[in-house]
């Protein structure tokens, strides 16, 4: 009370934690930030009204480009390894591939989000991925302008394999009715 | 606040005597505060995680036929020709436009979603087939499973067009 404060004009305040703070989240974030692989094929995805989330997790996801080419991926490394070591080993192997070579496509194969496939082997991909994995989610991830036909080819798969209740990737169209 | 030692180096001139040592300057931090949080702002404001949205189908397994009263039952077939075919129970399908505009995200046409609309309504036991044909586009499939996601109706099934399917759009056609 009886004590006059004297008046503190412009105290200069250490900064140097803050700053480093800051810099340790800053170096964190540019460091773990991973841009998007550039994928092999872009998709123009059809619009819908659902915003139902794609699960992050376990999911076998079949691509069919405007081409009406199909491309496959799952979404786990693991089971991509499990199905590089029972589907495309053997075949690099036959096909007199060395052993550093393999291992090099298994590298590169472990974070490819999709590879290519023929229509005919679709079945057997897919069936040995869901042998990796038995909780694989399947989904349909299809461009806006693929043919009915392709789409219809892999549904078609998906029911034999007993794989009823599937998801088709969309994105979420604005306009409200 | 920043004390940075300055390197104390002697240059052995005559100048050196003149000039104050300067020991510790102090240096202002304030802009490189400034850019540091504006970048980690930048980032943490930027990073989504991407997250796609989805759309659900059950299709029934391939044994097990349900019978339905065949007046309880839509056809709608997509041939592929920008129009859709619609019939109740046997009658002569009726055309209308599938799309009202060349727009790749168009939703359906107007006079069909009028069309859904009417007979849902008109029949509560009103039973779908939608039938498409190899020939269209997949975002016919992705189009009227969303309109009728949008309208409530749960009772549809997708089924394989048959060529009898090409026929009898082909005679609606004629008929015109």
């Amino acid at each position: 009370m009886s004590k006059i404060k004297a008046k503190r004009v412009g105290f200069r305040l250490d900064m140097t934690p803050m700053v480093d703070v800051a810099f340790l989240l800053l170096t964190f974030f540019m460091l773990t930030t991973k841009f998007r692989p550039p994928e092999a094929v872009t998709i123009d995805l059809p619009s819908s009204h659902s915003n139902m989330k794609l699960p992050e997790s376990d999911v076998l996801t079949v691509t069919v480009a405007k081409d009406n080419s199909l491309y496959m991926g799952v979404s786990s490394q693991r089971t991509r390894e499990r199905l590089f070591d029972t589907v495309v080993r053997p075949k690099l192997e036959n096909a007199g591939l060395s052993k550093a070579a393999v291992a090099d496509s298994l590298r590169k194969f472990r974070f490819d989000d999709s590879f290519k496939i023929e229509k005919e082997e679709l079945a057997r991909y897919i069936m040995m991925s869901r042998l990796a994995d038995q909780r694989l989610r399947p989904v349909i991830r299809a461009d806006n302008k693929a043919d009915y036909e392709a789409v219809n080819y892999v549904i078609k798969v998906y029911k034999k394999m007993n794989l009823l209740n599937f998801n088709l990737v969309t994105v979420l169209e604005r306009e409200v009715r | 606040m920043g004390m940075v030692d300055s390197p104390n180096e002697r240059r052995g001139s005559k100048r050196s005597a003149r000039q104050r040592k300067r020991l510790g300057f102090k240096l202002d931090m304030t802009p490189m505060v400034d850019v540091a949080f504006l970048l980690l702002t930048f980032f943490m404001l930027t990073t989504t995680f991407a997250k796609s949205n989805t759309m659900e189908i059950n299709i029934p397994p391939e044994t097990g036929e349900v019978a339905v009263a065949e007046l309880n039952v839509m056809t709608l077939r997509v041939p592929g020709d920008g129009f859709a075919y619609w019939s109740l129970g046997e009658a002569a399908p009726r055309r209308v436009p599938l799309y009202d505009s060349a727009d790749a995200h168009a939703s359906l046409g107007s006079e069909l979603r009028q069309v859904l609309r009417q007979e849902t309504g008109k029949n509560r036991k009103m039973v779908i087939v939608v039938r498409i044909s190899d020939k269209a586009k997949y975002k016919a499939l992705v189009d009227i499973i969303d309109e009728f996601n949008l309208m409530k109706i749960d009772r549809f099934s997708l089924d394989e067009f048959t060529p009898e399917d090409e026929a009898a759009t082909q005679r609606a056609v004629a008929m015109r």
